[in-house]
């Protein structure tokens, strides 16, 4: 795989972060990046067409249990995610390619890290089967 | 309710490859209420199926749209139009559906986009169990409301059984034995007598050992 053509998918509440696009410049290859007013709102279908527009992976990220402004909206989110997962796997593609993440509300530093931890997470595999 | 699981994406996929334009149809019925074929359910397929078929290299046009039954002639009254503009259709209604769309609409390619498992009862968000099997001749009104048929695991009409301990079924350890439960139930009321009484046999014919159920109410009848 061309490194041109490797990207990323983020998915996650507006409110975790206020991360731009110089923060992922680390990141060689495209971030996708799509905010929600929370992360509650995030559907299956908007984790597969993510998958669709492009993504390798795709990381969904969601306040901290306790801090959810909507209660429960990120721990919906991770419910999102493993059902997606399952699909994601009989479809053939990895399911580590899909991860949640929970991040500290409104500390953008740890989403940053969060997303680049994934990023490598992610390369490693490549890297292992010979696509990059 | 009827319960049913969405079908292992790969063998829909196997049933629709050869196909370009296909329709993921809904219920708003049983299937909608058991979250396993309603607008939502049509909508992540549909998605699936379309990033399947990308990644494979075969795209495929996926319409998608639910009924408000597909078990109802009345509700599929545009499935004949719907039918022409498309290859085929995955139903995500129960089993009563896709068979009654077959036998209507003969020239529609229909698959089965679920596995219809059971009727049961929503006992907590994303749960599930199985409480009649439709044996057509009930006995609830012997047993406390409780159906051994459908959740004694031996199907006993006198339990329970030796293996049964601590109010556990010895089949499935995580589930209550139902004819503890029964006879708890009943001696709690004062009732227990009722178990003493001589039950006629079980006409099991009314489970489909003859075949075909059908049900007729004349007076409905136009």
């Amino acid at each position: 795989m061309e490194e041109k053509g490797f990207k990323l998918g983020i998915l996650c509440c507006n409110y975790t972060n206020l991360a731009e696009k110089e923060d992922f410049q680390d990141i060689l290859g495209e971030v996708i990046m799509k905010r929600y007013p929370c992360s509650g709102h995030i559907e299956i279908t908007d984790i597969l067409r993510t998958f669709r527009e492009g993504a390798e992976a795709v990381l969904v990220a969601g306040c901290q249990k306790g801090t959810c402004h909507n209660e429960n909206g990120s721990s919906r989110a991770e419910h999102q995610v493993e059902g997606a997962q399952k699909l994601i796997e009989e479809i053939g593609l990895p399911k580590e390619f899909l991860k949640f993440v929970y991040v500290e509300r409104l500390n953008t530093g740890d989403f940053i890290d969060k997303v680049k931890g994934f990023y490598k997470e992610v390369l490693n595999k490549l890297l292992k089967e010979k696509r990059v | 309710m009827i319960i049913a699981e969405r079908r292992p994406l790969p063998k829909i996929l196997k049933n629709i490859e050869p196909y370009r334009k296909i329709l993921v149809l809904g219920c708003r019925g049983c299937v909608a209420i058991c979250s396993a074929g309603g607008d939502r359910e049509v909508a992540i397929l549909a998605e699936a199926i379309r990033l399947a078929r990308e990644r494979a290299g075969n795209p495929v046009e996926v319409l998608e749209e639910t009924f408000i039954r597909q078990c109802d002639p009345e509700y599929l009254t545009t499935l004949g139009e719907l039918g022409k503009q498309v290859d085929a259709i995955v139903s995500l209604a129960c089993g009563v559906g896709v068979n009654f769309i077959a036998d209507l609409y003969p020239e529609v390619r229909i698959f089965p986009g679920v596995d219809t498992t059971f009727y049961g009862a929503n006992v907590a968000l994303g749960e599930w169990i199985e409480k009649c099997r439709g044996c057509g001749e009930c006995i609830i009104d012997m047993t406390g409301g409780l159906c051994p048929i459908a959740r004694c695991a031996k199907v006993l009409l006198n339990g329970p059984c030796g293996g049964s301990q601590n109010g556990r079924c010895e089949v499935r350890e995580d589930m209550p034995c139902v004819w503890h439960l029964i006879v708890e139930r009943l001696t709690k009321r004062g009732e227990l007598d009722r178990l003493m009484e001589i039950w006629g046999p079980k006409d099991w014919r009314a489970s489909g050992g003859e075949g075909l159920r059908v049900r007729e109410r004349s007076d409905l009848k136009v």
